[in-house]
């Protein structure tokens, strides 16, 4: 069988660094490592071009180069004859390159020094294996990676198995942990975060997550900003394995330029694994609105395959369609409830279990930034924050404990968006929140549309500026 | 030309490989499994797999002109040996654990990254060709805003 790019597919995931061999006009060899190859077609391939360096002023006056990949399925090392054809600073796969990069910069707090200059195009003259990297090896060691049987996919089978979790599910908290769930027990992701929209515009805030011990309900990632913040931005999925040599690549350029003068900006940490080795973000699009991202991660290396591709942006487009459709059903569904709250109940007072008698939380709402700090410590900050400070001053206030979507849609001081307002998000944020941080304070659904707010211990409210 | 320090670096078990280039400018190249510094610190011998370097050979033997490739995981920290080929022989038998000790080391580094030994265990890293070069330039190939600047 003659060897094609397309047969090369997993040596385009950066996993095991390519080598790239060229020559000056006068006859001086180089070799040097590249962080990063495209498939282009089929008769050509995209090389990274992020510094002046030597290899990119000898293809400029010698267009003659040798780059040798390494399939990591099987080991097998290959070379390729190329010649360069042109540069391109825009355009599909310049912007696909950069992306990644872009990725791999953000989550390094290297954003515009660890960047894409050019994507250069080269015509492949020719593919043969090389003789000392011998196939199978990877193949051979049964570390569950190609053709393991513990390497779950995205196959159609599995794909209908997540859709038929997902119209079972009830309301959005049951939908987003369907999902999660189903990813960890149908396709072995045991890592993974769906983050919506912010009210802030640019802010993405995370409402589920599934094997984090931390949780991590109401972090918040950029737009722009990480890779779920890139992915977000950029609104194409991004898939990177070997994210560990990639970071430690990008670390040392980042030192690099700090003795140059250039400061990069502080990283921003974001949930999830600490070092993650490969990480898919998915936009979850509906008609080029974003619902959210949903991101997997796991601590194997080549976790996410090329040709899980179509697969990947295939599931994207059903979650977002599914959550979307769950938003909108619940708030229809809210909308024909009654406006009037409810008769309020005599309200229980805190009854604290024994264990937690002495608990007195001190609950300060801070207006000028919208936020609510307990016990001094950050608990969650706009609409929900602005949501949770109305219940609990009308429950101080008027004695009530329950209360309706409805009438916190129509209350003006919450100031929701008159479109969209994502309501039922908001509240699961905070009565994840909640969960977390104080469980004595929770929010419990009562039937659809209507809620109460139960509290075990002691609260005192104040309100700075 | 190069220094002892120099010297340890690039015998400490590296991710290594050869460049060469043939009549028509095209290059060729090769994995390196090891190097050692002659104690002239003037001259480097590459040991490469014998079954992968007859073009990088071929090369050397009509042009010599060679550059050798260094890179240090898990830091990333590189440097490129520009030279000429000074002579070529089969690697001694008593050179072989010198050869598979760094090839080891480097393989130890390869797992501080996270990627295991399994799929370098079917590579060839011997019987190796001892290619010798002398040393007439030294670039910094640590990845950044420097790289490609001549060393001091």
């Amino acid at each position: 069988m003659s060897l094609t790019l397309e047969s090369l597919a997993p040596c385009w995931q950066g996993l095991i660094p390519a080598t790239l061999f060229t020559c000056s006009r006068d006859g001086i060899p180089n070799a040097a490592y590249l962080s990063h190859i495209e498939y282009v077609d089929s008769q050509h391939v995209a090389l990274s071009f992020q510094f002046f360096n030597k290899s990119r002023r000898n293809v400029a006056e010698n267009p003659n180069a040798l780059v040798r990949v390494i399939d990591p399925d099987t080991a097998q090392g290959y070379a390729l004859r190329l010649r360069l054809v042109r540069s391109e600073t825009s355009g599909p796969i310049f912007e696909r390159m950069a992306l990644r990069i872009e990725a791999i910069a953000s989550y390094s707090g290297l954003k515009g020094i660890f960047k894409l200059l050019a994507a250069d195009i080269y015509e492949v003259r020719s593919i043969a294996p090389v003789l000392d990297d011998v196939a199978g090896a990877i193949a051979r060691d049964g570390s569950g990676r190609r053709g393991s049987a513990s390497d779950p996919r995205f196959t159609m089978r599995a794909l209908q198995d997540l859709s038929v979790r997902i119209h079972q599910a009830n309301d959005l908290e049951d939908l987003l942990d369907s999902i999660l769930a189903g990813l960890e027990e149908i396709f072995g992701f045991n890592h993974s975060m769906i983050l919506v929209p912010a009210e802030d515009p640019g802010v993405l805030v995370m409402i589920a997550s599934r094997g984090y011990p931390e949780g991590g309900v109401g972090a918040e990632a950029r737009i722009g900003e990480g890779i779920i913040g890139v992915v977000a931005e950029a609104q194409k999925p991004i898939r990177i394995s070997g994210l560990l040599r990639a970071l430690l690549y990008a670390h040392t350029v980042g030192e690099r330029a700090r003795e140059s003068g250039l400061c990069p900006p502080e990283r921003i940490r974001l949930p999830g694994l600490p070092i993650p080795e490969s990480q898919l973000g998915i936009p979850l699009l509906v008609r080029g609105e974003l619902v959210g991202v949903l991101c997997i991660e796991s601590e194997e290396q080549y976790r996410f395959h090329e040709e899980d591709k179509t697969s990947i942006e295939l599931l994207g487009s059903y979650l977002a369609i599914a959550i979307q459709n769950m938003q909108l059903h619940e708030r229809a569904e809210s909308a024909s409830e009654t406006a009037e709250p409810p008769a309020p109940p005599p309200i229980p007072a805190a009854t604290p279990s024994p264990a937690r008698a002495a608990v007195r939380r001190e609950i300060v709402y801070y207006a000028g930034d919208e936020l609510i700090m307990v016990d001094g410590e950050y608990l969650i900050r706009s609409l929900p924050a602005r949501i949770l400070w109305k219940l609990l001053t009308a429950r101080e206030r008027e004695g009530r404990a329950e209360f309706t979507n409805r009438e916190l849609r129509l209350d003006k001081s919450l100031n929701l968006p008159e479109f969209k307002d994502n309501l039922e998000s908001r509240l699961l944020l905070l009565r994840r929140r909640l969960d977390q941080k104080c469980p004595d304070i929770r929010i419990v659904p009562r039937a659809r549309g209507r809620f109460a707010l139960e509290l075990s211990s002691e609260v005192s409210l104040s309100t700075r500026p | 030309m190069l220094d002892r320090q120099l010297a340890d670096f690039l015998e400490a078990g590296l991710a290594i490989y050869i460049a060469s280039r043939n009549a028509d400018l095209e290059p060729n190249g090769a994995h390196v499994v090891a190097v050692k510094v002659d104690g002239d610190l003037q001259h480097v011998v590459a040991f490469v797999p014998t079954v992968s370097a007859g073009a990088v050979l071929e090369d050397l033997r009509s042009n010599g002109q060679v550059a050798v490739v260094f890179t240090r995981p898990p830091d990333e920290k590189g440097c490129q040996v520009k030279g000429v080929f000074t002579d070529a022989r089969d690697a001694r038998p008593d050179e072989r654990d010198l050869v598979l000790g760094q090839w080891e080391r480097f393989r130890d580094r390869l797992e501080q990254v996270g990627l295991p030994r399994a799929p370098t265990d079917a590579w060839v890293t011997w019987p190796c060709v001892a290619i010798r070069f002398r040393v007439n330039a030294l670039f910094d190939q640590t990845p950044g805003p420097g790289a490609g600047a001549p060393l001091p």
